[in-house]
């Protein structure tokens, strides 16, 4: 089968996240970027561990500038068999999708992987995006990926409270959310063997912007911690009720 | 998932202080870059915060233990072996030709750095194994080679170091352990092993002993000791594994690293253990020392993670604890404002600045000893000069971690208040297992008679003059830094204090009182390993102040400037003490000497 997995890169989850003065761009001196966790470690692995299977071959594609090789390099040290590398800034949703879709369409695959999102900005886009601009099926947030033949998929996602199962031929777009499988950490031959990968880097076509980003606000900072009188329970469960939300 | 190392500074030391890609440039190590090696780090680095780290304070809660004839560890050890060796910690810095991918032990040791800043139960198993597994391929002959290394650099079998008797420790020329010569060429091993690490446990496949002792009739002492491969199981004709006689005695319960298991081992008990002579007869001291001189780094190495570890415990705390009130300028508290977080306190600062700046400056010594390390085994045309340098810094590389880790630990450990005491927290974990790193691999005491008795005295002072040059090229560097230039100064005024010291203790030694010569000589490890220290804290200052003056965005100005308060914070907290530890030395007042009477009650 031919698969692509559709990657992209945000800053580590322990990086200390500021903007820039006008709140208009995220400001990346010392902010260590790493592959999307949804992308790498739910929808890359589960390509791959379908084409252990049936065979073919699993394509990563990116868009961004070439200081991002070293993300495209884990996804090929993790087993992906090639890449492609759109030579573009990402600045949005919509301009990546479009990238990507322009990419795809000249390109056959059976089954386009995304993650559920990005653990960044959370939009949960570019999957549906593509989807729309291909004129494929979407089916998001899935959890469990079963291939039944070379052109059927069974697919599980969770919802609130249940499961729903759905059955789609290929070529579909699938974004991956936990559950699908599980990290592949990549040992040293595998980063010395995708060295020898083709990494092909792509033009990107020429787009126009729909958004402009107005600006953004960090979330509050957080509280110290609260010292209660043990006499009062009736103060803790206010503010567990009221400040945590949690009752 | 809990911080316990930083792999921003861990990068800046690698590439930026110790210039890691000009030694990627050696035609030995070119199949690497920058892009490689980080991301083999960020592998250790998950494989650390899903494996090791989860399982740290079960397996002080859990220890290993003995019993039914078997050592008992952490059930999942079995499979974090195996993963070890996928992941290629085991053995990717081998020779390709023995199975490796020749990566630079430098980058090995910031891999254990991360594993065991985790977890430092675990790493010893596969680092003992890696040990035994180069020194069969370094020194036995080829067809043990293929019959043993394979399996341990997968993990699936373990390796060990058997030195320790239970008359013989630190003394090894008294070692007992006997190999008696067979007609096809094997002997049969008898004699106790004790303190063995990684010695015996239920999930590995084979564990194989490299062993010292004494075949029948070789000379008295130390150059009557022959290397020996003593496999728990031996490999028959057929391929199938079948008991060797190592009968395991009992698993010593320790106060720390109790989940790292520490087997006492009878072999030959019923006459049938095989032994297979690794190299030749009577050079097995000489062997063994390949592995003991990595596993020192190793110790040293491990003595900086777990300071590591405590410091990043200790600073969460400090953050999040909330007592006391700050000053205000005419000495009140300042009631108005409410307790504040403790890491507003100097002292708490204080405390935290010396543990960052000695696991910060240990990191560094060790990667610099490791890089020496790299090249001498590089670059054939100077690697006398490397070999020189990695001779002197080897025993302040074990040294030194291992003994002001503790320091550090200990002062983490304070600002926790009462909360350190107790087992919720974790600082009392890290204060009892780096209690060992002073012990593991020749004591403090050992390794301080290593570098007066005889690394400052080796070629005729070649050793000493060689490093002494090293350190005056970086104080000649920071001296053309405005920034720097009195910390550079600080340092230079400590090198005479060295040759004035020497020159008191040389004459003494030269009339023959060897005693008298190294009786202080672990005050002599102290104030050298500072004097090391701070030159490594220079060399950081010298790059974190270039780094801020160039354009490179690849750190932040407050991590580079940190870097630079804590530099000064070593030099006026640390390097200022060495000036009394000199004027101790110096004495012409012994109080030590076995002759003084002075322990008859």
């Amino acid at each position: 089968m031919k698969l692509l997995v559709c990657i992209s890169k945000t800053p580590d989850t322990t990086a200390k996240i500021a903007f820039n003065g006008e709140n208009t761009k995220l400001e990346t001196a010392g902010i260590t970027f790493i592959m999307n966790p949804y992308d790498e470690w739910y929808a890359l692995v589960k390509a791959i561990e379908i084409q252990e299977k049936w065979g073919g071959s699993v394509s990563v594609l990116h868009v961004g500038p070439s200081e991002n090789d070293a993300i495209i390099r884990k996804a090929l040290a993790i087993g992906a068999t090639d890449a492609h590398r759109i030579d573009t800034e990402a600045v949005s949703a919509d301009q990546v999708a479009f990238q990507m879709a322009s990419f795809i369409q000249q390109h056959a695959f059976d089954i386009i992987f995304t993650g559920k999102e990005t653990i960044d900005y959370n939009g949960a886009e570019v999957g549906g995006r593509m989807a729309a601009q291909l004129n494929l099926p979407f089916i998001s947030f899935a959890s469990h990926l079963d291939i039944v033949t070379e052109n059927e998929a069974i697919v599980k996602r969770d919802m609130e409270g249940g499961t729903e199962t759905i059955q789609v031929n290929t070529p579909f777009v699938i974004s991956a959310a936990k559950g699908m499988a599980e990290q592949r950490i990549p040992n040293m031959k595998g980063i010395m063997t995708a060295k020898s990968k083709p990494l092909n880097v792509v033009t990107p076509q020429e787009y126009s912007p729909k958004i402009s980003i107005v600006s953004h606000e960090l979330p509050p900072a957080k509280k110290a911690v609260q010292y209660i009188d043990p006499e009062n329970m009736a103060e803790l469960a206010r503010l567990l009720r009221e400040e945590a939300k949690v009752i | 998932m809990a911080a316990y190392f930083n792999m921003e500074t861990l990068k800046f030391l690698m590439f930026n202080v110790h210039k890691l890609e000009e030694l990627l440039l050696n035609e030995r190590y070119n199949a690497f870059d920058k892009e490689s090696i980080l991301l083999f780090l960020q592998s250790v680095a998950d494989f650390s915060d899903q494996d090791l780290y989860p399982i740290f304070k079960e397996m002080d809660e859990k220890p290993a233990k003995f019993s039914e004839g078997k050592i008992h560890v952490h059930p999942k050890i079995k499979d974090i072996l195996i993963k070890q060796g996928e992941l290629g910690v085991i053995g990717a810095s081998f020779d390709e030709s023995m199975g490796g991918l020749q990566l630079p032990a430098t980058v090995m040791h910031a891999a254990y750095f991360i594993m065991e800043a985790a977890n430092n139960h675990i790493p010893g198993y596969a680092g003992l194994t890696a040990g035994a597994a180069h020194l069969i391929s370094s020194f036995a002959d080829k067809k043990y080679h293929d019959q043993y290394v394979p399996n341990m650099l997968s993990g699936e079998w373990s390796g060990t170091m058997c030195l320790s008797e239970p008359q013989a420790g630190s003394g090894l020329s008294d070692i007992k352990c006997s190999a008696k010569p067979l007609d096809d060429g094997t002997f049969l091993i008898k004699g106790h092993k004790i303190f063995i690490s990684g010695g015996d446990h239920e999930y590995a496949g084979n564990i194989i002993h490299l062993l010292l002792a004494r075949i029948e009739g070789a000379p008295a002492g130390t150059k009557g000791i022959s290397l020996f491969i003593v496999p728990k199981y031996k490999i028959s004709p057929d391929q199938t594994l079948v008991n060797n006689d190592v009968i395991t005695a009992g698993d010593f319960q320790k106060m720390g690293q109790r989940g790292y298991c520490t087997a006492h081992l009878v072999f030959g008990d019923n006459d049938q253990c095989t032994g297979y002579l690794v190299g030749e007869e009577n050079k097995g001291l000489l062997y063994m020392f390949q592995m003991m001189n990595d596993a020192r780094i190793a110790v040293g190495r491990g003595g900086a993670a777990i300071a590591s570890a405590a410091y990043y415990a200790s600073l969460q705390y400090a953050q999040e604890r909330q007592q006391g009130r700050r000053l205000l300028s005419g000495g009140r508290k300042d009631e108005a404002a409410g307790p504040t977080l403790i890491i507003n306190h100097p002292d708490v600062r204080r405390m935290l600045f010396l543990q960052k700046a000695i696991y910060e400056g240990s990191l560094s010594l060790i990667l610099q000893s490791s890089i020496y390390h790299d090249r001498e085994i590089s670059e054939k045309e100077n690697n006398n000069h490397w070999n020189l340098l990695l001779e002197f810094l080897t025993p302040i590389t074990k040294t030194y971690p291992s003994e002001k880790g503790k320091l550090a630990v200990d002062n983490g450990l304070q600002i926790l208040g009462g909360y350190g005491f107790c087992a919720d927290f974790i600082l009392q974990q890290y204060y009892r297992d780096i209690r060992i790193m002073s012990i593991y691999e020749g004591t403090t005491g050992i390794q301080s008679l290593d570098l007066l008795g005889r690394k400052v005295l080796m070629e005729n002072g070649l050793v000493l003059k060689t490093m002494l040059a090293e350190i005056q090229h970086t104080i000649s560097e920071g001296k053309m830094d405005e920034r720097l230039r009195a910390t550079a100064k600080e340092l230079e005024d400590q090198l005479p204090l060295v040759e004035a010291t020497l020159a008191h203790l040389i004459p003494i030694a030269m009339k023959g009182e060897t005693e008298k010569f190294v009786s202080d000589a672990t005050l002599f490890m102290e104030a050298v390993g500072t004097i090391v220290v701070a030159w490594q804290w220079l060399k950081i200052g010298i790059t974190a102040s270039n780094v801020l003056k160039s354009s490179d965005a690849a750190f932040s100005a407050s991590m580079l400037k940190n870097k630079l308060h804590t530099m000064r914070f070593f030099y006026k907290y640390e390097l200022a003490r060495n000036k009394s530890i000199f004027k101790i030395i110096q004495s012409d007042e012994v109080l030590t000497l076995a002759e003084d009477d002075a322990f008859p009650d």
